[in-house]
Order: structure tokens, then C-alpha cells, then sequence
């Protein structure tokens, strides 16, 4: 149970959402000067340490915090990241983490991680159990299925493995996301449109169209791109939306088929290019197929991430690990924080022997990932909210 | 073949006849189309008037789905081999005797199968003799020793030493594990004619051995 916590360690929380991390920091210690018992104070401290990469410092903090309240959560997890991200500190780390899934039972990152942990330890049955919990309770947990995928690389190899990898970045919402970013559509707003009230101009039917698609009301959007190719049946952009959501219902040869269409009409469709690789993709044998549409792709939007991430998973169906290697590296030059392109790359760092970068990009992918959920505060939320 | 045939197999589809449909694909690889080319030239385009027919509402959903539906039937045989053609390449592979470390061994050696090699594995901690036996069992010529830990690859010459005792002076063995990337000479030593890096690597050499033993084959 959580104790109140005084007006410097709100100060400090203040500033720590804000990432001013020196004078968070300060305000920490100023909390902790007047009164050293305050389980949130030395939470927050563990966090903004961890921030800094000072792992020992954020160990120490994360530890007074759990002597004081056994219950703090945020603590735990402060200290199994410190763990992990030191290194070499694999036994405390499964034990911080399998103490954290027990105080959050439904936290699923608590299992991923205590797979990570047990899979650094040479556990690999138990680690393969802790991914298989995070999926009973998330099935859409991609990171669980990307360790999984791991898993099965190192006993059976990349033919094996490679689907794993794919179902992970279908879980994987960046994938979705790259989808959207080549249709101009944005985050979803507050409000959805009303398939039926939308202005009946192409460009509007085909905005409100990708929104729908984007909350996952096919039908609505569907109504809308029928309204478009009824007008006009050779609209690239219509055609690859169809075959974005025939892709998301898991229906392969008609998204096959409004994708080729969409790019029969428009060779520069960006969206056909990614719903053609994607449908090929999914189909064994096509993997040239993919990776010719994807390196398409890739050269068209060349600041993208994904369309790299995607070409190299080809490459790998092709045994050209190399070539694989490539794409993956660029995509993580574009953007370190892509988990699906450092789980590739430790993929081909396996297929190469090179076992201790493979686990480092793992470790990386783990550190993003964890960040991107913002987990720290909402078990923090949560422990204030059970103190009050 | 004939400019028609993506047309025919699209209505085909449409007509939700699979038996039409295979013929129109056998009499397109009757006409000297390849099966690694009869997805690009027959399916693909097909599936783009299929698509194009349901954008125009020539064909309605149902309709739509229905073709999708007969187009799954019949994509086995228009899609190229998912799997490479045996090469009847014999591979044996294994880790050294006390060496459980099976990573290498295993990405390796499923690189190899998914390359159309005849790929034996022999698992962990294999003794020199177990190598020696498989080999006079299966003829293989190409060995794979995995070694992961120092002393397992100090052991790897133990396996070159019992294939010459036993006049088998033609295998040859292959490497991998890290003591042998960080030191040549443990390879050199071993009695290897190569040493693995990865199951690229794999694939380069066992291809590069089966070609050379080819063409002494073909002299």
C-alpha cells in the first residue's frame, strides 16, 4: 500500500513527466532530505537515474523504494530494467521481474521481461513459458512474439523462425502505422466520421475511408471506397486501401488483386507497393516476389524505417542473410527505437555465430520498447492511486 | 503463350470452374512457360483483371470472394517451388563430443536443408566415431563440426584423424564455433578444409565443395 507523498515529490513527478531530469533529480533529494522514508521519492529517483544510465545509482534508489513498500511496483520495475540494461546481473533480474508479474499478476511486460531475463540465463524452456503467459494474457503482445521467434531461430533455424517473425509485426502496430503514414492519414481524431454524412468528393471519402479503416470500422470504410471506384474504378489510392483491409481479414487473394490492380493503374502507388509485398509476403514461395516490391517501396520512401524492416524479413526468406543484414541496419539507422528491426537484426546476428550482439539488440529492443509504453508512469499512477 | 490466358483464368475464377482454371495454367506451362515464371505471367496479371472487373462493379462481392476462394485452389500451381530442389548434396553436421551449444549447429544446418542439401544431424556431444559411422552409412562427404568451447574445438582433429585411419582421406570437413573464428590456426590444426562463419557462410562453402567435387566428377 502506498503512504501520501509530500509537495517536493509531486514537484519532482512534475518534473520528471516533463523529462527535466536535473532538476527532477534535485527535487528528489529535496524530498528525501526532509524525509528519507518516502517510497515514491526513491521510485521516481530509480527511474530518473535509469534515464541517465546510471544503473547502479537507479539499482540503490529502486531498492530502498521496495525495503520501504514491498508493494511498489514502479520500483520493480525501475530496478529489472537497471538489472538488465548493467548486464551480467541475470539472477536478480529474474527475480525482480518474477517479483513484479506476482505484485502486477496481469502485467504482461512482467513476463516478457522475466523471459528476457530467463533466456540471458541460458532458461530457455522457462523463458519460452514466461512469453507464452504474456501472450495468454495479451495475445496481441508482439514483443513476446518476436522472443519467440528468437527461440524457435536458435533451435530450428531461420525457415522456422521467420513466420514467427512475420505474425510479430503484424502484432506489431508500426507496421499498420507505416500503412497509413504513405496515405497521408493521421492519428485518429476524437470523433470518427459518418461514412454516410461524408462530403461526397473523392479526397474526402478517401480521407474519412482510411480513418474508419484505421479504428477498424471495415465496413463503414469499405462503403466509402465502393462510393470512390464507382466514380472512378482505376483510383490507385481506393484500390489499396480495399487491399489493406482484405489484408486485415486475413482475405490474401482479394487484397492480392485490388494491390496488383492498384499498381497496374499507378506503378508510384506507395500504398499498392506495401499491400502487394504484404500479400505476397504472407504466401510461401513469393518471398522474391516480396522483396522486389518492398525494395520498390524502400527506394520510394527512403526515410521510412518499415519498408527496410519488411525487405529485410524477404531477404532472410531468401537466405540472403547479408543483404538482410543491410536493410535491417538502415532501419535502425532510421530509427533505433524499431523493435521489429532490432529483433531482425539479432535474428541475422544469430545466423552469423555473433550470439553477444544478437542479445545486446534484444536488450535495445526490450529498453525502446518499455519506453514507448511509458510503463514507469502508469504503475506509478496506479501505486499513488492506491495510496490515496 | 497466348495474350489471352490471363484472361481465360480470370474468368475461370470468375466462373468458379478450378478444373478450367488448371487446364488454362497446364496448357500456359504446355506452352514453354516455366513454373518459377507462371506466377508472373499468367497469375499476377489475372488477378489484376480480377481485381479491375470488382473495382468497376463488373463482378459483385460475392462474386469477388468466390473467385478468391477458387484462385487459393489453384495457386499451388502456379506459385514458383516454396523449397529448393534436392541437390542431392549430403551434409552431415554435429557438435563436438562434450559441446551442447547447438545454436550454430542448428541456424546452420536448417540453412542448408532450406538450400535443398541432404542435411543429417547428428545433434550435441558427438563422438569422433559417430561421425566416422554416419559416414560410412550415408556416404557423405562433407562433415560440419561444431565447436562452441575451446577444448571441444582443441578435440575437432580427432574426427580428421579417425576418418584418415579409416581411408576416408576425401571427406571434407568443415568447421564452425567460435574458438575457430578467433583462431585460424585451431582450424588448421583440426585438419579442416574451411571454417563456417554463420549459416551464410554455410551455404557459400558447401556449395563451393559440392561444385569443385562436381566438376572433378564431370573431368
Amino acid at each position: 500500500m502506498s503512504a501520501d507523498r509530500s509537495q517536493q515529490v509531486v514537484l519532482a513527478e512534475g518534473l520528471a513527466r516533463q523529462e527535466q531530469i536535473s532538476p527532477a533529480v534535485a527535487a528528489c533529494h529535496a524530498a528525501l532530505r526532509l524525509d528519507a522514508r518516502q517510497p515514491h521519492a526513491h521510485a521516481l529517483l530509480a527511474e530518473l537515474m535509469l534515464a541517465g544510465d546510471f544503473y547502479d545509482e537507479a539499482i540503490a534508489a529502486a531498492t530502498q523504494a521496495i525495503e520501504l513498500d514491498p508493494g511498489c511496483a514502479p520500483a520493480y520495475l525501475a530496478l529489472g530494467l537497471a538489472y538488465d540494461r548493467r548486464g551480467g546481473m541475470w539472477d536478480q533480474s529474474i527475480l525482480v521481474w518474477h517479483e513484479l508479474a506476482e505484485v502486477v499478476p496481469d502485467l504482461v511486460t512482467a513476463h516478457v521481461q522475466l523471459g528476457e531475463a530467463f533466456s540471458l540465463a541460458a532458461f530457455d524452456e522457462e523463458a519460452i513459458d514466461s512469453w507464452r503467459r504474456a501472450l495468454e494474457l495479451d495475445p496481441t503482445e508482439a514483443r513476446a512474439m518476436y522472443n519467440l521467434a528468437v527461440a524457435a531461430l536458435k533451435r530450428e533455424g531461420v525457415p522456422t523462425a521467420l513466420p514467427g517473425f512475420r505474425k510479430a509485426g503484424e502484432l506489431d502496430p508500426s507496421q499498420d502505422e507505416l500503412f497509413f503514414d504513405l496515405a497521408h492519414i493521421g492519428p485518429l481524431p476524437r470523433k470518427l466520421p459518418d461514412s454516410a454524412k461524408v462530403a461526397d468528393d473523392r479526397d474526402s471519402r478517401l480521407h474519412a475511408a482510411g480513418v474508419l479503416a484505421r479504428a477498424d470500422d471495415y465496413f463503414g470504410a469499405a462503403d466509402l471506397v465502393r462510393a470512390i471506384l464507382d466514380e472512378t474504378p482505376d483510383d490507385a489510392d481506393a484500390l489499396a486501401l480495399a487491399a489493406y483491409m482484405y489484408l486485415k481479414q486475413e482475405a490474401g487473394n482479394e487484397a492480392m488483386a485490388c494491390a496488383v490492380r492498384a499498381v497496374m493503374v499507378d506503378k508510384t502507388s506507395v500504398t499498392g507497393m506495401y499491400a502487394l509485398g504484404v500479400a505476397y509476403a504472407k504466401r510461401p514461395g513469393l518471398n522474391r516476389h516480396a522483396a522486389r516490391v518492398f525494395a520498390a517501396l524502400a527506394k520510394a520512401v527512403p526515410h521510412h524505417p518499415m519498408p527496410h524492416v519488411l525487405l529485410a524479413e524477404s531477404m532472410m526468406g531468401l537466405q540472403r542473410y547479408s543483404q538482410a543484414k543491410a536493410a535491417y541496419g538502415h532501419a535502425v539507422e532510421l530509427d533505433p527505437a524499431c523493435v521489429r528491426a532490432r529483433f531482425g537484426l539479432a535474428a541475422v546476428l544469430l545466423t552469423e555465430n555473433r550470439h553477444a550482439e544478437a542479445a545486446w539488440e534484444i536488450r535495445r529492443a526490450a529498453y525502446y520498447d518499455t519506453k514507448r509504453q511509458g510503463l514507469f508512469w502508469e504503475l506509478y499512477d496506479e501505486y499513488v492511486e492506491g495510496g490515496e | 503463350m497466348s495474350d489471352q490466358a490471363p484472361l481465360r483464368l480470370y474468368q475461370a475464377l470468375v466462373d468458379q470452374d478450378p478444373a478450367a482454371a488448371i487446364s488454362v495454367i497446364e496448357s500456359v506451362r504446355a506452352s514453354g512457360v516455366s513454373q518459377a515464371r507462371l506466377f508472373d505471367v499468367l497469375f499476377v496479371p489475372s488477378m489484376g483483371v480480377l481485381g479491375g472487373a470488382w473495382a468497376s462493379g463488373e463482378i459483385d462481392e460475392i462474386a469477388f470472394t468466390q473467385a478468391a476462394v477458387v484462385a487459393d485452389q489453384v495457386t499451388s500451381f502456379v506459385t514458383p517451388p516454396a523449397a529448393n530442389a534436392d541437390t542431392g548434396v549430403v551434409v552431415l553436421i554435429g557438435c563436438m563430443h562434450k559441446d551442447h551449444h547447438a545454436v550454430g549447429k542448428n541456424v546452420a544446418a536448417a540453412a542448408l536443408k532450406e538450400a535443398g542439401h541432404r542435411v543429417l544431424d547428428l545433434g550435441v556431444d558427438v563422438r569422433p566415431a559417430e561421425f566416422l559411422e554416419k559416414v560410412e552409412e550415408t556416404g557423405a562427404r562433407i562433415v560440419i563440426v561444431s565447436a562452441e568451447m575451446l577444448s571441444a574445438a582443441r578435440d575437432a582433429g580427432r574426427v580428421r584423424d579417425m576418418l584418415t585411419s579409416s581411408g576416408h582421406t576425401d571427406v571434407v570437413i568443415l568447421v564452425t564455433g567460435g574458438p575457430f573464428d578467433a583462431d585460424p590456426e585451431l582450424a588448421r590444426s583440426a585438419g579442416a578444409n574451411g571454417v563456417i562463419r554463420g549459416a551464410e557462410s554455410a551455404l557459400r562453402l558447401v556449395a563451393r565443395v559440392a561444385e569443385d567435387r562436381a566438376g572433378r566428377e564431370d573431368a
